[in-house]
């Protein structure tokens, strides 16, 4: 009996240190790059705002050649921006258009983030509820625990 | 053994180190070499990158201006052109950035390069290091091999020596058999006999390393710089060194001796201005130090006045003595007069007339010193 409850908290065990935590891992480094992502588009938001705002036709700004080497380079005419629309796609905008586009893709962003994180929440609840089932095997006093990190 | 007076154990590697124990330190080095192999593809991808980055530095300014993508946050770019192709702003570090021509831009590159090409080295040299020391263990757990602890005893006569060292060569060959018949009885007298041989040794090395001490530490005694040191010493003492080295010392307690360091000083001082002065700052950790040096050094009945005139003398030969230009760091200034302090303490407690050295001798403590910082 004894030998049959020590497999059982066991395999639990090894259910939430194997499986659980690495996949809650993982979902939280999706997570951050998809924040990441939102933080670009917001940039990208305002900088077209500004450009709009203070009606920009030609821009002079420095290009990173990598090892933060720079060059002067010269935009003759901004009113044509092309925007990352993922896969390795460019699509040519205006500025209106791109905004449009940024509105969009922040929204779907944001709902992906939501979905991150409710992933999340559910695989801590689930390591919690393993955690509980291993207490109740060992037949622990159901005292309330105390506050633990688990992750 | 007993007849040949020379007891010794052998111990099998394995029973020291046990396998698994030995497998486990190879699996943490291998670790280890996996661990320096990836930091060393990192470096290799940076040594790639910094050199097309310097062909494509050589290659910009042979058109006025190209036709690029100009990247206008992360996600989003502007078709445009890059112009001024000779002039590009390079990162010095800390956010200081220096306008450049593309040649001095390669140049500056190909120092970065120069500095990642001796990282990657290194770095093999390292892997190389531990790779052939897990290869060396492995091969040596894999033989079979043994330890052999032999005493060393005083006294043995040659033939025995060489009788001694063919029995060790042939210890390996008979196994680890032997060691086990050893009469631990007689084993353990000799034992005892031998540590009473070895602690009245010990004294009489004790001794004869003083005595060498004494010599080194005399030499910076503060009466040997100057006298050396001063063409125009007034006394005239530096034609009889020994001498009046001597005479210098008995006469300690009398007037004369203070004059004549006041003198010493005068002299120093005009002597050493010329050398000295970046070490003057310094002056006060010196005078700190070397009063203790002084203190033991002198017999007890030197008046203290007397003491601390000896020690603003000998506080600017010490500052005189150590001027030399590659011994200016303050760390190492007062490492070396601490070193001093203790070999004069000991020689002026054993040994007060040891015969003077010739003026060269007062810088070997530097060299020894010196020789200890690398």
């Amino acid at each position: 009996m004894d030998n049959l409850c020590q497999q059982k908290i066991q395999k639990y065990e090894e259910f939430v240190d194997k499986r659980l935590k690495p996949d809650l891992l993982h979902a939280t480094a999706q997570r951050d790059t998809v924040f990441e992502q939102q933080k670009i588009f917001a940039d990208l938001r305002r900088n077209i705002e500004n450009l709009e705002k203070n009606s920009v036709t030609s821009l002079r700004t420095m290009v990173n050649l990598g090892s933060e080497v720079y060059v002067q380079a010269e935009v003759p005419n901004t009113q044509h921006i092309f925007v990352d629309i993922g896969m390795g796609f460019h699509v040519e905008f205006t500025w209106s258009e791109a905004l449009n586009y940024i509105e969009k893709r922040e929204e779907t962003i944001a709902r992906q983030i939501e979905e991150y994180t409710k992933l999340i929440a559910s695989i801590k609840a689930q390591i919690k509820l393993v955690c509980e089932g291993i207490r109740e095997l060992l037949e622990f006093p159901a005292e309330k625990p105390s506050p633990q990190r688990i992750f | 053994m007993g007849g040949l007076g020379r007891k010794g154990t052998v111990t099998p590697l394995e029973s020291q180190f046990p396998p698994e124990e030995v497998h486990k330190a190879t699996k943490q080095f291998q670790d280890a070499i996996a661990e320096k192999n990836n930091e060393l593809h990192v470096l290799q991808r940076f040594v790639a990158d910094n050199n097309n980055l310097v062909n494509l530095v050589q290659k910009l300014p042979e058109q006025l201006s190209h036709d690029v993508m100009v990247p206008f946050g992360k996600a989003a770019f502007f078709p445009g052109r890059l112009i001024h192709t000779n002039e590009f702003m390079v990162l010095l570090g800390e956010g200081y950035y220096a306008d450049r021509t593309s040649k001095q831009t390669v140049d500056i590159l190909q120092r970065r390069g120069e500095s990642l090409n001796s990282q990657v080295d290194s770095l093999q040299a390292m892997i190389n290091n531990l790779s052939s020391f897990v290869n060396v263990t492995d091969s040596e757990v894999a033989g079979g091999l043994v330890e052999i602890r032999e005493e060393y005893l005083e006294g043995d006569s040659e033939e025995e020596e060489s009788e001694s060292d063919s029995a060790i060569e042939d210890v390996p060959s008979v196994g680890n058999d032997t060691s086990k018949e050893v009469d631990y009885a007689s084993f353990l007298a000799l034992m005892d006999e031998l540590e009473k041989k070895e602690a009245l040794a010990e004294k009489n090395g004790d001794d004869s390393d003083q005595s060498e001490k004494t010599t080194d530490g005399f030499d910076d005694s503060p009466y040997q710089r100057p006298v050396d040191n001063n063409p125009q010493n007034i006394e005239g003492s530096n034609e009889a060194i020994p001498l009046d080295q001597r005479s210098n010392r008995n006469v300690t307690s009398e007037f004369p001796k203070k004059h004549n360091h006041q003198e010493y000083i005068a002299d120093q001082l005009n002597f050493a201005n010329l050398a000295v002065q970046p070490q003057v700052k310094e002056g006060k950790t010196l005078a700190q130090n070397v009063k203790s040096i002084d203190r033991s050094a002198k017999p007890p009945i030197v008046p203290k006045e007397k003491i601390s005139q000896a020690t603003l003398a000998s506080k600017i030969e010490v500052q005189h003595q150590t001027s030399q230009p590659s011994f200016d760091s303050l760390k190492a200034f007062t490492g070396s007069i601490i070193e001093h302090g203790e070999n004069l303490e000991k020689a002026s407690r054993e040994q007060s007339s040891t015969s003077q050295v010739s003026g060269s001798q007062p810088l070997k403590p530097v060299s020894r010193f010196k020789m200890q910082r690398k």
